[in-house]
């Protein structure tokens, strides 16, 4: 009986999943922008780069070099916003879905079907890998075509092992943004503080190391710091398959930490609305 | 006179419409400084030696990161508010529906993005005190007295992003999603005036457009005056090319714009979007 109604959920999981391609095929004008801020807005800081370390002066980049690890500025600032660009797909798109479905009157009949409240939870996260990839797709041609910087062939393969491993931990963070969202009702301006703090926090356009200890032990316990860093550790600084295995141990880690906790603030989220009938209300 | 009563009264309430959002007030100031300044800060930052940005004193003519930065904010928040709340304002209204009865009173056209002008500059001015504090009691910002000269240089711009303005309400009256093009061009148009980095660091085919943007030379005139940076060319001319290509935004905004209104009145669009 249990096998029937994982096998039920699991069937439903893909049609969620299958939902979410087909609304992401039906909006083709949404790839124009998947194009445009994935190569601008890097283009913008590396030309700001350009600006404060004087056209590479050569102690300015070591300045650089000794808090970033690396004097590759360009590769550096396009590695950051491939997560920024990740984490504004993520909360905006899984991240909201939920709230979506509550504005558009659909959620309290999704809650009406025999499938397990995870489905609606995590179903939508499923589709979201092909933005992510196109994206890292967009920005390795970039920086390529725009700057000159060849990325090695294992460097890529190894990126896209990274993004794999950051998977889980990713859309467990999303999936518990999605659950709280729902109480709260503001998304936008969640969605602006939420990916305004984690860039704050991951080092996605400045070194770690600028910001003041405490924030240093958040950025921690964040998955975003660790995809990006492995990511940087891969193209800049030359990290081999071994090296990786610390980062993807603590993304696995975090993956389950983030997922359970997902699940907790949802239960809480779905008992208090049965209580309160809130599901309906916005 | 009945224009500009109008013109008052459309300020009026757009000032009352956002002042009901406390919130939306609220992250229109801190949004900037936590998604623009303080990573740019931190970012430029990274790369001094011994405490100061010597490449941007290199690049620039002064070692001032938190100057270039918050006044690069400044020309971004006027350039914005042409963008957002004088143009993309008419689509706003389109969804409320409310932008047909305000088409059918005896209002002329132009003055509705006028009244947009002037309560957008009210939210503007606000936002820029409370930024600008901020900097100065958070991040030590401190401007030179001459940074007044640049008010002249900011008010033409001003004039100038009137009749950007314009022409983007054309756009966004005739086409049906405005949103990603608005967003786009706003980045553009803010990038391309040498808020962000010096114009001189653009590709070389892309100066040209710098050049013909006013925000350009208000940019660097505030900068020069604020800060003491160099300037991109002599300050005659500089002013010269501010005016002129401000003689040459107005009346082609305004053209575009009535364009616009007779093409969505002779295709019934106007409740379309």
């Amino acid at each position: 009986m249990n096998a029937e109604l994982v096998t039920a959920d699991l069937r439903a999981l893909g049609a969620a999943g299958q939902m979410s391609l087909r609304q992401l095929r039906r909006y083709p004008a949404n790839f124009i922008g998947q194009i445009f801020w994935p190569v601008l807005l890097p283009a913008v800081w590396v030309l700001m780069g350009q600006a404060y370390s004087g056209g590479g002066d050569a102690q300015a980049l070591d300045a650089f070099a000794t808090r970033s690890g690396t004097t590759g500025v360009t590769l550096f600032v396009f590695v950051g916003y491939a997560m920024y660009m990740w984490l504004s797909t993520l909360l905006w798109g899984p991240g909201t879905s939920l709230r979506v479905e509550q504005l558009r009157g659909s959620l309290e009949a999704v809650f009406l079907t025999p499938v397990s409240r995870l489905v609606p939870l995590f179903g939508p996260t499923l589709t979201n890998v092909v933005w992510v990839l196109f994206q890292l797709v967009v920005m390795g041609l970039a920086v390529w075509l725009m700057f000159g910087v060849v990325l090695p062939l294992e460097g890529i393969l190894l990126t896209l092992l990274v993004t794999l491993a950051g998977l889980p931990a990713m859309y467990a963070m999303g999936s518990l943004f999605g659950a709280a969202v729902l109480r709260f009702g503001e998304v936008g301006p969640a969605v602006q503080f939420v990916r305004g703090a984690l860039s704050l926090l991951c080092g996605i356009t400045f070194p770690i190391v600028m910001l003041p200890g405490w924030a240093q032990g958040v950025s921690a316990a964040m998955p975003p710091t660790y995809v990006v860093a492995g990511i940087r550790g891969v193209l800049l600084k030359g990290a081999t398959p071994l090296d990786l295995v610390p980062t993807v141990g603590i993304l696995l880690g975090l993956a389950l930490v983030f997922g359970a906790f997902a699940v907790v603030v949802f239960r809480i989220l779905e008992a208090s609305a049965r209580r309160s009938g809130m599901l309906g209300r916005y | 006179m009945d224009e500009l009563r109008a013109a008052l009264a459309i300020a009026q309430k757009d000032i009352r419409n956002v002042s009901r959002y406390r919130f939306s007030v609220a992250a229109s100031i801190f949004t900037p400084l936590y998604q623009g300044v303080l990573p740019a800060l931190l970012f430029g930052a990274s790369f001094a030696v011994g405490g100061k940005v010597v490449g941007l004193e290199k690049t620039i003519g002064t070692a001032d990161l938190a100057g270039f930065i918050f006044l690069g904010g400044v020309v971004s928040g006027l350039v914005a508010t042409a963008f957002w709340a004088m143009a993309m304002s008419f689509r706003n209204e389109m969804e409320t529906g409310t932008l047909e009865p305000t088409w059918l009173t005896p209002t002329a056209r132009e003055t509705l993005v006028l009244g947009r002008a002037l309560g957008g500059m009210f939210w503007f001015g606000f936002g820029q005190i409370a930024i600008l504090a901020i900097g100065a009691v958070f991040f030590g910002l401190r401007f030179r007295l001459e940074a007044v000269y640049a008010l002249p240089a900011l008010a033409i711009a001003t004039v100038a992003l009137v009749g950007v303005a314009y022409l983007l309400a054309a756009i966004v009256l005739s086409i049906r999603d405005a949103t990603l093009f608005i967003d786009s061009t706003n980045f553009l148009f803010a990038t391309a005036s040498g808020a962000a980095f010096p114009v001189v660091l653009l590709p070389g085919v892309l100066q040209p457009i710098a050049f013909a943007l006013p925000t350009t030379y208000a940019m660097d005139i505030l900068r020069n005056q604020a800060l003491g940076t160099r300037l991109l060319l002599d300050p005659v001319t500089e002013y010269a090319a501010l005016l002129a290509t401000t003689i040459i935004a107005l009346p082609i905004g305004l053209w575009a714009f009535r364009a616009a209104d007779r093409r969505i009145r002779r295709l019934g669009t106007i409740n379309q979007y």
